[in-house]
């Protein structure tokens, strides 16, 4: 019992600083609208009413929703080479190849943005050599759209595939693989019925936290995306500092976090499915 | 590479092929980071890379610009403090997890992690109201507690991992020799697990030292932290200076990384 009791400071930390105040933010957002304060004294369902009818939300929920669509699915690409090559590394090798994974993951999301602004600059390295190689006559104009944006989510995200993705390939015995070879079956049959179902263990969990993650990203939107291209987690963060409209804004990260969670079940039902038939 | 690089690993142009797509991949991963620390050196006067010449100038810049000091001595301060918080409360709530049986230790598991698996910006905005309710609205032990909260599940994951490392039997036997409870942890865990105690630290400093939304939304008055004055600056001014203080922090990273590598190696922190 006294063990246990040491549990009390971080219980007491994520209850008061997180579960409390994400449970008043849902308060927050049937409040009404205040013209002293950010929010009134009454109570209103107003908010998700005119979210729910107004095209303006709901194009930009769209938008993020299918913007974080595009960057798991991208982040999968580019994570499982990876993910299947560091699977692979023993030694000093692997150590080396884990650094290089964790690095970007350790340095802050900003600052890895930053970096894209350089890289896809009018005169950066990335359209000059793509001139250099012939690929375009033109530089591209990359900054404030939503491709970059994409990219540099998928960049910010790809750890958080790769890791997942790395444990499960580790956890397949070699002797599997060897089994389905002697079998006769070629590489890529290997590929399908042996390696990727049982790596599915990370892929699933990988996918659902990037999408997860990427719905909800601010930084990178806010810096990369610019005055153009709006996405939810901006305009809540502009409801709640720039016109200080506190239950909008809660009613708006309620609205796009259940949108969330819808997404992710259906897309656990799917995969449940798909799972149950690849097993039949 | 043994029998486990049957698949991809044959002769001729798939494998080649798959090389290249791999150097193409981590490429991809490090290039951002190799272009701040390139521009950063530039003796031009604009952002580019590959940089003109070299020179030191844009660290002089920095550490004559105010505001960007200013953010960075903040930033280390309120890392400093969370990682100091968050190792203790960490430590104290892995004892406490060990001691959790069955079905619960999961869910005690999930709860304990639950701020990273929560998106940054939902918490930061029920931190932003509750904040206000209890006073501590735009004050730094507002955005204090927003950082330890936030990073507390890196050091508590940590403490966790190097606990289960330790033999039950040990705390047994230390038992049995009369030590009290304390005398065994202090003695005999507490010296065990401090290589994982380090790398909680470590990385709930650099979690702390990077937070960008929360700090944002909490943000005291008359305060900026280094990723919110970097921000502003990016935002006006498109200057190598910024590549400079992304230096820095690429740098604190890198060390960090480094420490956890030499303390438990990398595998094993993952």
């Amino acid at each position: 019992m006294l063990r246990l009791s040491l549990a009390i400071p971080a219980v007491a930390l994520i209850f008061v600083f997180m579960i409390l105040p994400i449970t008043n933010m849902v308060e927050m957002s049937f409040r009404t609208l205040g013209t002293t304060g950010p929010f009134g004294d009454d109570y209103t369902m107003a908010h998700y009413g005119r979210i729910l009818t107004d095209g303006y939300y709901w194009a930009i929920l769209l938008r993020s929703l299918m913007t974080a669509g595009a960057v798991t699915v991208l982040c999968l690409i580019v994570s499982y080479p990876i993910a299947w090559h560091l699977s692979r590394a023993t030694g000093l090798k692997a150590v080396l190849l884990y650094a290089l994974i964790a690095s970007p993951l350790m340095t802050g999301v900003l600052v890895r943005n930053f970096g894209w602004m350089i890289v896809t600059a009018l005169n950066g390295p990335l359209n000059e050599s793509l001139i250099a190689l012939g690929i375009i006559d033109m530089p591209l104009r990359l900054l404030f759209t939503q491709t970059l944006v994409i990219l540099a989510l998928v960049h910010v995200f790809v750890p958080f595939m790769v890791l997942p993705i790395n444990n499960a390939l580790r956890n397949i015995p070699p002797a599997l693989t060897e089994a389905a070879a002697s079998m006769g079956a070629t590489r890529a049959q290997t590929f399908r019925n042996v390696i990727l179902p049982l790596s599915f263990p990370g892929i699933y969990p990988g996918m659902i936290l990037v999408y997860v993650l990427s719905v909800a990203a601010f930084v990178t939107p806010a810096l990369l995306g610019g005055q153009m291209v709006s996405y939810m987690p901006t305009l809540i963060v502009a409801e709640l500092t720039g016109t200080y409209r506190w239950p909008l804004g809660s009613a708006l990260a309620i609205t796009l976090s259940a949108s969330t969670l819808l997404i992710v079940a259906i897309f656990t039902a799917l995969t449940w499915k798909l799972m149950e038939r690849a097993r039949a | 590479m043994s029998e486990r690089s049957s698949i991809f690993g044959g002769q001729g142009v798939a494998s080649f092929g798959f090389a290249l797509l791999i150097v193409a991949l981590y490429v991809f991963l490090i290039m951002p980071l190799i272009t701040i620390i390139g521009a950063s050196f530039t003796s031009g006067l604009m952002i580019e890379f590959p940089p003109q010449g070299f020179s030191l100038q844009w660290y002089r810049e920095f550490f004559n610009r105010q505001d960007l000091v200013d953010g960075l001595l903040m930033s280390l301060r309120i890392a400093a403090i969370t990682a100091l918080v968050t190792t203790v409360v960490a430590v104290m709530a892995a004892l406490a997890g060990q001691a959790i049986g069955g079905r619960l230790s999961g869910w005690f598991q999930i709860g304990m992690t639950l701020p990273l698996l929560v998106p940054e910006l939902l918490t930061a905005v029920g931190l932003l109201f509750f904040l206000y309710k209890i006073d501590l609205g735009k004050t730094v032990t507002g955005l204090q507690m927003g950082h330890i909260l936030m990073s507390f599940p890196y050091a508590y994951v940590s403490v966790t991992a190097a606990l289960r490392q330790v033999p039950p039997s040990l705390e047994e036997a230390s038992s049995s020799m009369g030590a009290t409870g304390w005398q065994t942890f202090r003695l005999v865990i507490l010296p065990l697990i401090m290589p994982g105690v380090a790398m909680g630290g470590i990385f709930a400093f650099i979690n702390s030292f990077d937070l960008y939304t929360v700090s944002l939304l909490l943000k005291p008055l008359g305060g900026n932290t280094l990723p919110l004055a970097l921000f502003d600056f990016l935002t006006y001014e498109f200057k190598p200076t910024a590549a400079a203080a992304a230096t820095i922090s690429i740098l604190l990273s890198v060390a960090g990384v480094a420490i956890v590598q030499r303390l438990v190696g990398l595998q094993r922190a993952f």
